[in-house]
């Protein structure tokens, strides 16, 4: 095995019991003795810190960024303000991705791209050559800056105490440069775990160092990569390599296949041309399709990302096959068994759930609220598509939304 | 990490308690905390017939899918019902927590004391 890349904070987990895996050639913690189970609740119920410091950091400088990052995203980056941030995707000539990233604009003269660990090399060996006929320059910047992900209800109430005011303006997606007890923190509105209050704090490596001993000093627990995954899961967003990229046969996923695609892709006269603008057209007007229920010419996106729920006993898991009357229909691409706080209104730990949910890249036509059959090790096992697995509209806590059979 | 000098252990993990013509069966303390948090169980019923060395079950933990093979052959008896709505006590109880009762044993694979298995353990 070669050498494992290690964040500034590896000493950290290591001293906190975290067991470090390989991640993307990073050794980094997948949980700490508590268990994913309970750092996920307890996201979920007060504040984890997250170690995301192995994500690809990208510097965009020169005159012609903004013309460059409009020809090599999928979003339209003239539509970002200074101190703002915007989900988008790195797109191939097929309409389909590259990697999925978050384009961050902390000062006027520079952007801040950050993309998957696992898929920075390939990333920048995309971007770099086509950078060459724009004036731009692309820094890694990486190891430079570590990065932690403050997530859960009680994250705006620590970080403000660190900050003495107000961090960024109230809304997803800010961005804010503030000093931390006098610690130089820039600061996002962005998060992984569909948490309505959250933060990615971007700083020199040992400022990382004092803020998580800081917020873990605060209350705030460490989580690691299999709570990430579990929050992400639980609030359907993507995750490269399963929702994206190549599905289980090895064929090219569409971009559009991807609900967020939507909020990623623009189509706006100002972006101009862009790598695989016209592919994309192409499964936007088959999108537009699908979503009227018109399955007349669905060729460019056969399929789409659904969330999925097992009724049946059991457990579901990236790459089993779906089956909707008794024909194959696709595949799970992630899933697992997830827990969450059974509470109706007023917000409770007292009572704890589980339920076996994920995310399904299944036949365009297939619709939510209808049922469909999982191959579990030659079990079929009944699932629903819900409409969702939570809801983050009544902040500050994430309001599981759980499957139940019609009376 | 607690190994019970009473019990016998298998090379995948499993503890055997003998009781009479009864081997009681569970997952040792190492098998737990390697899986994590076990959140399903999947089970034989009882009158299955079960052969040493081969898998009766399996436990999932939020990461993965393991496979349990029996240390014993012979006809389950018995399996442990609370498995079914509360996993967790296999982390939290893994010697309190049994799995299943085999009565009818016809074989049985070679088991460690708890010595040897703790040796064992410190190789895997």
């Amino acid at each position: 095995m070669s050498k494992l890349k290690r964040t500034p904070l590896y000493d950290i987990h290591v001293s906190a019991g975290g067991t470090m895996v390989d991640f993307g050639g990073w050794e980094m913690p997948v949980q700490y003795p508590t268990g994913i189970v309970a750092e996920h609740l307890y996201t979920r119920s007060d504040c984890s810190l997250f170690d995301v410091s192995h994500m690809g950091r990208i510097l965009v400088e020169g005159t012609e960024r903004l013309k460059y990052l409009q020809y090599v995203l999928t979003s339209n980056v003239e539509a970002l303000t200074l101190n703002s941030a915007q989900y988008c995707i790195i797109p191939n000539e097929n309409g389909g991705a590259v990697d999925d990233a978050y384009l961050y604009m902390f000062s006027e003269d520079k952007y801040l791209l950050v993309v998957n660990a696992s898929n920075k090399d390939k990333d920048l060996a995309h971007l770099l050559p086509i950078a060459e006929k724009f004036d731009v320059k692309l820094t890694d910047i990486s190891d430079e800056y570590a990065a932690i992900a403050v997530q859960g209800p009680l994250s705006r109430n620590l970080l403000e105490e660190l900050a003495g005011g107000e961090l960024t303006a109230p809304k997803k997606n800010a961005c804010a440069t503030v000093s931390l007890e006098g610690h130089t923190a820039r600061l996002a509105t962005t998060g992984y775990t569909g948490e309505p209050i959250g933060y990615e704090v971007y700083m020199k490596n040992d400022d990382a160092v004092w803020l998580w001993n800081r917020l873990a000093g605060m209350g705030a627990k460490p989580a690691g990569l299999g709570a990430r995954d579990t929050l992400r899961l639980e609030a359907s967003m993507p995750l490269y390599g399963h929702e994206m990229g190549t599905d289980p046969s090895g064929k090219e996923m569409p971009i559009y296949a991807v609900p967020l695609a939507k909020f990623a892709v623009s189509f706006s006269e100002n972006k101009g041309d862009f790598i695989g603008k016209e592919a994309l057209s192409k499964q936007f007007e088959a999108y537009t399709r699908i979503i009227n229920k018109d399955f007349s010419d669905i060729t460019v996106l056969p399929k789409r990302i659904m969330p999925v729920c097992l009724i049946d006993r059991g457990v579901i898991r990236g790459g089993m096959t779906v089956y909707k009357d008794g024909e194959e229909a696709g595949w799970i691409t992630s899933g697992t068994m997830i827990p969450y706080f059974d509470f109706e209104d007023e917000f409770e730990t007292s009572k704890v759930g589980k339920r076996s949910i994920g995310l399904a890249y299944l036949s365009s036509p297939i619709q939510r609220g209808e049922f469909v059959e999982v191959d579990i090790r030659g079990s079929r096992l009944k699932a629903v598509i819900p409409q969702t697995h939570m809801s983050a509209k009544n902040p500050p806590y994430v309001h599981p939304v759980v499957w139940k059979e019609a009376k | 990490m607690n190994f019970p000098k009473e019990l016998k252990y298998s090379k995948d993990h499993e503890w055997v308690k003998t009781e009479g013509e009864t081997a009681i069966i569970g997952i040792s303390d190492f098998a737990q905390d390697a899986l994590g948090d076990i959140v399903f169980v999947n089970l034989p019923e009882a009158g299955d017939e079960v052969v040493a060395g081969e898998v009766f079950g399996d436990l999932e933990s939020v990461k993965a899918v393991s496979d349990m093979l029996s240390p014993v052959s012979g006809t389950v008896a018995a399996v442990n019902e609370e498995l079914a709505d509360t996993p967790e006590i296999l982390n939290n109880d893994p010697y309190g927590a049994w799995i299943i009762k085999v009565e009818g044993i016809t074989d049985i694979e070679d088991l460690m004391d708890a010595d040897a298995y703790a040796e064992f353990c410190k190789e895997d």
